[in-house]
This record gives structure tokens, C-alpha cells and sequence, in this order.
């Protein structure tokens, strides 16, 4: 058969392409439950840093996870779980950053007087300047932070804000469109936070 | 034909495909902030330059000439997506490091440079060792960029802090325009080596 025909390269082409896709589409079937989990555990593993719980390993993840309420609250989505003896909820938000989405997990107290800590999920920002609110140092100056007048002011800048009672945590130097951006989503979850809670402090 | 050896010797150095054909540019900085991504990033790229030109090259005989490179980037990007679709099930963490580059390696000059070059004319074994070297080659230089970002702008190598605290991460290091003063540096080093040895340039 002439290799160079029009028959020929068409049915070439299209037997090429339909094994080539069957295989993908196999290996993608394969592995899909596989990825889901890979998700949900990593959805778990942020809901629990922003809980402020410790695990080891993903199957601890799954255990403490356990222990976390999923409840729905005003038609938002909060979790909610007790340490200690206090009640503590976490929320998901979502934020638009200087390049794309940032998502993630925050944690309050149920009486909104702390917050219990924050966990990134995924953001767009530029790595080694905005990219660092994925850093410990950023996220750990929202560990046990005071929330002053229902909201933490996100000012300064520097290596990180170690008091915990001021209400305030340091901004990030050079990058202050994605710290305005993380001001935005502070003061609009504290609030929701407090709409939905408010009345049950 | 030329003998193993001696294509490797080609791929790493006097041919290779970063300092000499220029090629892989963009990925070259885009992942070359850390380590570990890095090597990831090369290990795929490798196995893709290899797989994908022992498959052109058993594939040949049967490729019409008029669709010959439509086949090529069809059977280039049948493997990156098997990496990727393996990445996100076995490293889910470090498939999100890599993001979107995974799926951009379809696009490196690299491969389809090698599929195109040498792959199309010479048998299978010698075509997938030729691949295979030079994804080492392109590995290499990478890995030299990458110690020197991570070390300067992070004070890391692999994760592992190295430098001591006092050490002002340079910022710089973690965005792209310092892949290209390396890169600049690499293909200058490399290129005077090579003149003084005599070899045409």
C-alpha cells in the first residue's frame, strides 16, 4: 500500500490516535481513585493545620479527621470540632491574590475572640515574594491570634509578628498587592465568621 | 552510525542540548528554583526524550511523511501525560509544585528536536539512548542552575537548610531572571572550555 496516499495517512492517524488515547484513558481510570484520595487527604491535612491538630502520617490524618464535625451553617460549610474543652470552627475561603485564586482553610474560636490558625491550599503568588504566605513563618503569626474590634490588621513588615495578643500580624515585604489581598480575605471571613457565630457566643 | 559512547558524549557536552543548541529554555527557568523539582522535572523529561524516540523510531517505517510531526507530538505528549497522570497519583506533593510545567513538557524543543533529528533515521535502541542522554544532558546543566538558586535564595539544598540563619536569603534566586545570569554564565563557561580544547564552537 502506498504509504504516502490520503487513505493510508488517514487511517494511519486515526488508528495511532485511538491507541495512544485508550491507553491514557486506561492509566487515567487506573489511577483515578487513587488521586481522589490523594485530595481528600490533602483537604483533610489543611482543615487539621488550620484546626491547629498534629498528626503523623496520612493515616493519622484520617483517624484525627474523625473527630471533625461538618456542619452547615447559614448555607456556609463550617467544621467544627473541640479541643480542649473549647469549641473551634474552620472555614474554607477563597480570595483573589495578585496573579490567581488563593484558597484555604481559617480556624477561629466559637466566642470569635482568636483566631486558631490558617492553611494555604493553593495560590498563584509570586514565588519567593507573595508566595511566601505559604510559608511557616506567615501562617504561624495566625496561630492564637487576638481578633481586636472583629477583625486582624495586617500592617508592617518584617519577619513575622510574635506577639499574639496585638491583633496585628506583619505584611510581607515586596509584595504588597498580595498582602492587601490577604487583609481583604481576613477582615471578609472574620465577618462572616462573625454573622454566623454571632449569635451563638 | 556513531557508537554510544560516543553520542553520549555529544548529549552531555559538545552537542548538548542547553548550552550548545539552546534549547529547553523555558522550562530551564521555570523549574529551577529547588532542588528537588528539578530533579523530578529532568527525570520526566528524560524518560519522555527516551520513550518518545524509541517509539518514533519503531514507529517510522509505518509514519506517512505529511503527518510525520503530528505523530511525534501525538507520541511526545502520550508520555508526558503518563508522567503526569503518575505524579499526580504516586507524588501528589510534589505534582503540585510542578504544576502546570508537567503538561508543558510536550512543548520542550528538546524532544521533539531529537525525535525529529535522530529518531526519524536511526534504529530503536540507538534512538532511545540517544533520548535518554540527552535528557541527562539538559539534567545536568539543570541541576548546576538549580543548586545555585536554592542555595543562594532559599540557603537550601534539597530542603535541607545548609547556610547558616544569618544568611539574607537573595530573592532574586527564587524569580526567573536569575536562571538567566546562570544560564548565561553556564553557556559561557562551556563555550570557552570548549575553544580552548580546539573543538569548533
Amino acid at each position: 500500500m502506498n504509504k504516502q496516499s490520503l487513505v493510508y495517512t488517514v487511517i494511519f492517524t486515526f488508528i495511532v490516535s485511538f491507541v495512544f488515547v485508550t491507553l491514557l484513558a486506561l492509566a487515567n481510570d487506573g489511577t483515578k481513585e487513587r488521586v481522589q484520595l490523594n485530595q481528600e487527604l490533602n483537604r483533610q491535612r489543611a482543615i487539621l493545620n488550620a484546626l491547629n491538630i498534629d498528626y503523623n502520617g496520612p493515616q493519622d490524618v484520617q483517624d484525627k479527621f474523625q473527630n471533625v464535625e461538618q456542619i452547615e451553617r447559614d448555607g456556609v460549610t463550617l467544621y467544627r470540632t473541640t479541643v480542649d474543652g473549647e469549641t473551634i470552627y474552620a472555614k474554607e475561603f477563597t480570595g483573589s491574590g495578585l496573579w490567581g485564586l488563593i484558597r484555604g482553610y481559617l480556624a477561629v474560636t466559637a466566642n470569635m475572640d482568636r483566631t486558631i490558625g490558617i492553611e494555604i491550599l493553593s495560590h498563584n503568588e509570586t514565588p519567593g515574594l507573595g508566595g511566601r504566605i505559604d510559608e511557616p513563618w506567615f501562617k504561624q503569626q495566625l496561630r492564637n491570634e487576638k481578633i481586636v474590634d472583629g477583625t486582624i490588621r495586617v500592617d508592617g513588615a518584617g519577619d513575622g509578628d510574635t506577639n499574639h495578643d496585638n491583633g496585628q500580624i506583619d505584611a510581607i515585604t515586596g509584595a504588597s498587592r498580595t498582602s492587601d489581598a490577604m487583609r481583604t480575605i481576613l477582615s471578609r471571613e472574620l465577618s462572616t465568621f462573625q454573622q454566623i457565630l454571632g449569635g451563638n457566643s | 552510525m556513531s557508537s554510544p559512547g560516543q553520542i553520549l558524549k555529544e548529549n552531555l557536552w559538545t552537542n548538548n542540548p542547553i548550552f550548545m543548541q539552546v534549547l529547553g529554555i523555558c522550562s530551564a527557568l521555570a523549574v529551577t528554583n529547588l532542588l528537588t523539582n528539578t530533579m523530578i522535572m529532568t527525570i520526566g523529561v528524560t524518560f519522555v526524550t527516551a520513550m518518545s524516540n524509541l517509539t518514533v523510531s519503531l514507529l517510522k517505517g509505518l509514519i506517512p511523511r505529511k503527518v510525520r510531526m503530528i505523530v511525534q507530538t501525538l507520541i511526545i505528549a502520550f508520555y508526558v501525560i503518563i508522567v503526569d497522570i503518575l505524579l499526580r497519583a504516586y507524588l501528589p506533593d510534589i505534582s503540585r509544585a510542578l504544576g502546570p510545567y508537567v503538561g508543558l513538557i510536550i512543548t520542550n524543543c528538546i524532544i521533539m528536536g531529537r525525535a525529529e533529528a535522530f529518531a526519524q533515521s536511526n534504529p530503536p535502541l540507538i534512538s532511545m539512548w540517544d533520548g535518554a542522554t540527552s535528557g541527562f544532558g539538559y539534567m545536568a546543566v539543570l541541576l548546576v542552575i538549580a543548586f545555585f538558586r536554592e542555595l543562594l535564595g532559599f540557603g537550601t539544598l534539597f530542603g535541607i537548610q545548609v547556610l547558616p540563619d544569618a544568611f539574607v536569603p537573595w530573592t532574586i534566586m527564587v524569580t526567573a531572571p536569575s536562571a538567566f545570569f546562570f544560564l548565561g554564565i553556564i553557556i559561557w563557561i562551556g563555550k570557552s572550555i570548549m575553544n580552548r580544547e580546539g573543538a569548533p564552537a
